[in-house]
């Protein structure tokens, strides 16, 4: 109730009628009507949208298609779709390309940023604190394409500076580590880490600073080393902000960075870089007859995963810590 | 009394440095320090050295045999600055479009006392998790027929939640003292919203416009797939020259040819990255606040 002081704390709230509810505040809404407008059309529109995923598309026909889906080989009628790709191996292993990549991703750059921001809290010269903090948000600002092109160059097997840099210290030799299947999920979880570690730490370090400072001067009085000040009190100061973050990574993780994917993608790397957003965008836009039922299928698949798993983090994150965003 | 007292100061001064956490804090900050600035410096210098130089592999940190070659090359290239361009174009009037669309809806959602906030509110919040996939999406600018022109660039992302919620939480947080004297002086909702709200606003404004911005000049896969290839920004023109689509200049002998392209595809990455950059110290002493603001309420 920071809001105002306005209506219901008021004693003739509820003796305010409609007509003369609208005529005081009619202006909020008016603000509203347009963008409340847009979000539908553009949010909830295409969340309808999804029926198409039973139904069958007829090329440039409407977005929801001429006729329900006829049925396949078993499943009932519109589940044709469904059948089509649950039933393929080739989706199978996009699917398990995806959950190997964010689980990877997940333990490598979760909790990456916490330590950064602890560490960097640790720095008592407020000047290199500041520096390093500047610096590390910088490749946050610069783009997917971007990332991709300059590691390229760093790891290009001719003249690469990485590349040269590893074959002398190591003496592996020049790789194409862009076209290694083997390299591919390091250098994503690697690119990763380098374009947001400083930026989610922000977050973190915000949670540090807000700790109140009593309680490490209480903890320092009791003689607790720095580093047992991280682990009593800085770590569960900040449980609430690290379960609220994981949460919402766990909810991401079958939506991973689709367009970094799509970039590195080579021929060669196929077989561990195929992820199911990679998958639908081979079968319909990236396609000369694209198969937008089946694409709709399975951005549906996707998407109800993802809120099954929002749904269960949350629950067990409040059952657990008693944390959770809803 | 007073020796306990002095021995146990030391002993707490011994705790305080622990030499195992400051090595380790020292090495971890600086390889991230480095690990951010050593990309940009190698593309930098890459872009700067003579096609000689960077075959030989005598090109590392620093420009060698500084030449301007791979910039000029650029500039005789007519689809950089048509590209560039557009950029620009969707990035202001993408972002212009974005901060109205915003504001009028943070505003009336920061009131949490008004009949609907609620409803409304959940409706953004739901479709932070889950939302139309790929195709549907596509599907939908498809049949408004803004697929091949350049509003479906600045149209289909005007509102972002996260954004939205930045703003909402940072409009909750104005005093509402001021509101409350502007309706008594009778002064409309509208007037207080642009005369009040808004110039006091300056750091949300920026933080979200940043965002904004940053989003749309890094923009590339919704180019890719709602626009024609004349009308594509600056970070398509370099995702076609790194997929090898695009040879930007086709003169040079055969050796020359890769490390030419490759200085000149340093000095695209430069000047498509540069002007984002440079926007971010402007904004820096916002942005921070702005971020957390979003994130612990959000």
């Amino acid at each position: 109730m920071r809001g105002s002081k306005q209506p219901k704390s008021s004693p003739y709230a509820n003796k305010i009628t409609f007509r003369h509810y609208m005529g005081k505040y009619w202006q909020f809404y008016a603000m509203m009507l347009l963008p409340l407008c847009y979000f539908i059309l553009f949010k909830y529109v295409p969340m309808f949208g999804n029926i198409l995923a039973f139904r069958h598309y007829k090329p440039l026909g409407g977005p929801y298609g001429d006729r329900w889906a006829s049925g396949y080989k078993i499943w009932p009628a519109p589940f044709r779709y469904f059948e089509q790709f649950l039933l393929k191996p080739e989706f199978w292993t996009a699917f398990k390309n995806t959950l190997i990549i964010s689980v990877e991703n997940l333990i490598v750059n979760f909790p990456f940023p916490i330590i950064f921001a602890i560490l960097l809290n640790e720095l008592r010269n407020l000047k290199l604190k500041k520096f390093v903090q500047t610096v590390s948000y910088v490749p946050r600002f610069v783009s997917t394409v971007v990332v991709i092109s300059i590691m390229s160059e760093l790891l290009s097997p001719s003249m690469g500076l990485l590349n040269r840099l590893l074959d002398q210290l190591f003496g592996v030799g020049r790789i194409y580590y862009m076209n290694e299947p083997q390299y591919f999920r390091l250098l994503y979880i690697l690119t990763d880490m380098w374009q947001f570690t400083g930026w989610t730490a922000i977050i973190y370090l915000a949670a540090i600073t807000g700790i109140s400072s009593d309680m490490f001067e209480a903890a320092r009085i009791d003689g607790a080393s720095r580093f047992q000040q991280i682990i009593y009190i800085t770590i569960p100061t900040i449980m609430p902000t690290i379960m609220v973050m994981f949460i919402l990574n766990v909810g991401h993780l079958l939506s991973l960075g689709f367009e970094k994917v799509l970039l590195m993608q080579t021929s060669t790397n196929m077989a561990v870089s195929d992820i199911i957003d990679t998958y639908v965008y081979r079968y319909t836009l990236g396609s000369s007859s694209p198969q937008y039922s089946l694409g709709a299928a399975i951005g549906l698949f996707n998407g109800v995963i993802g809120l099954i798993l929002v749904s269960s983090a949350n629950f067990l994150s409040r059952r657990l810590t008693g944390n959770s965003i809803y | 009394m007073s020796e306990k007292t002095a021995s146990n100061l030391q002993k707490r001064r011994i705790r305080e440095h622990n030499p195992v956490l400051n090595t380790f804090t020292f090495i971890v900050l600086s390889i991230s320090v480095l690990a951010c600035v050593i990309p940009f410096l190698y593309i930098i210098a890459m872009s700067f050295s003579s096609p000689v130089a960077i075959t030989n592999n005598r090109v590392s940190l620093w420009p060698v045999d500084f030449t301007v070659e791979a910039y000029k090359s650029i500039y005789e290239y007519p689809n950089f600055f048509r590209a560039y361009g557009y950029t620009f174009l969707y990035t202001f009037f993408g972002t212009l479009i974005s901060l109205f669309m915003m504001v009028l809806f943070a505003y009336p959602l920061s009131k949490d006392w008004l009949k609907g906030q609620k409803i409304a509110m959940k409706l953004v919040i739901f479709s932070m998790f889950f939302s139309g996939g790929l195709i549907p999406n596509y599907l939908l600018i498809n049949s408004l027929h803004l697929v091949g022109t350049v509003w479906s660039m600045l149209i289909p992302y005007a509102i972002n939640q996260f954004n939205l919620i930045i703003l909402i939480n940072f409009f909750k947080g104005l005093p509402t003292e001021i509101e409350e004297a502007a309706v008594i002086d009778g002064l409309s909702y509208f007037g207080i919203l642009v005369r009040i709200v808004l110039p006091l606003s300056g750091a949300a404004l920026a933080t979200v416009g940043l965002y904004t911005a940053v989003f749309f000049w890094n923009n590339w896969f919704a180019p890719l797939i709602y626009l024609k290839s004349s009308q594509y920004p600056v970070m398509m023109l370099l995702r076609n020259i790194v997929n090898g689509r695009t040879m930007i200049v086709d003169n040079g002998g055969m050796g020359e040819k890769s490390s030419l392209s490759i200085s000149i595809k340093s000095a695209v990455i430069i000047l498509s990255s540069l002007p984002i950059i440079m926007l971010y110290p402007f904004l820096q002493k916002y942005f921070v606040k702005g971020m957390t603001v979003g994130a612990v309420k959000g």
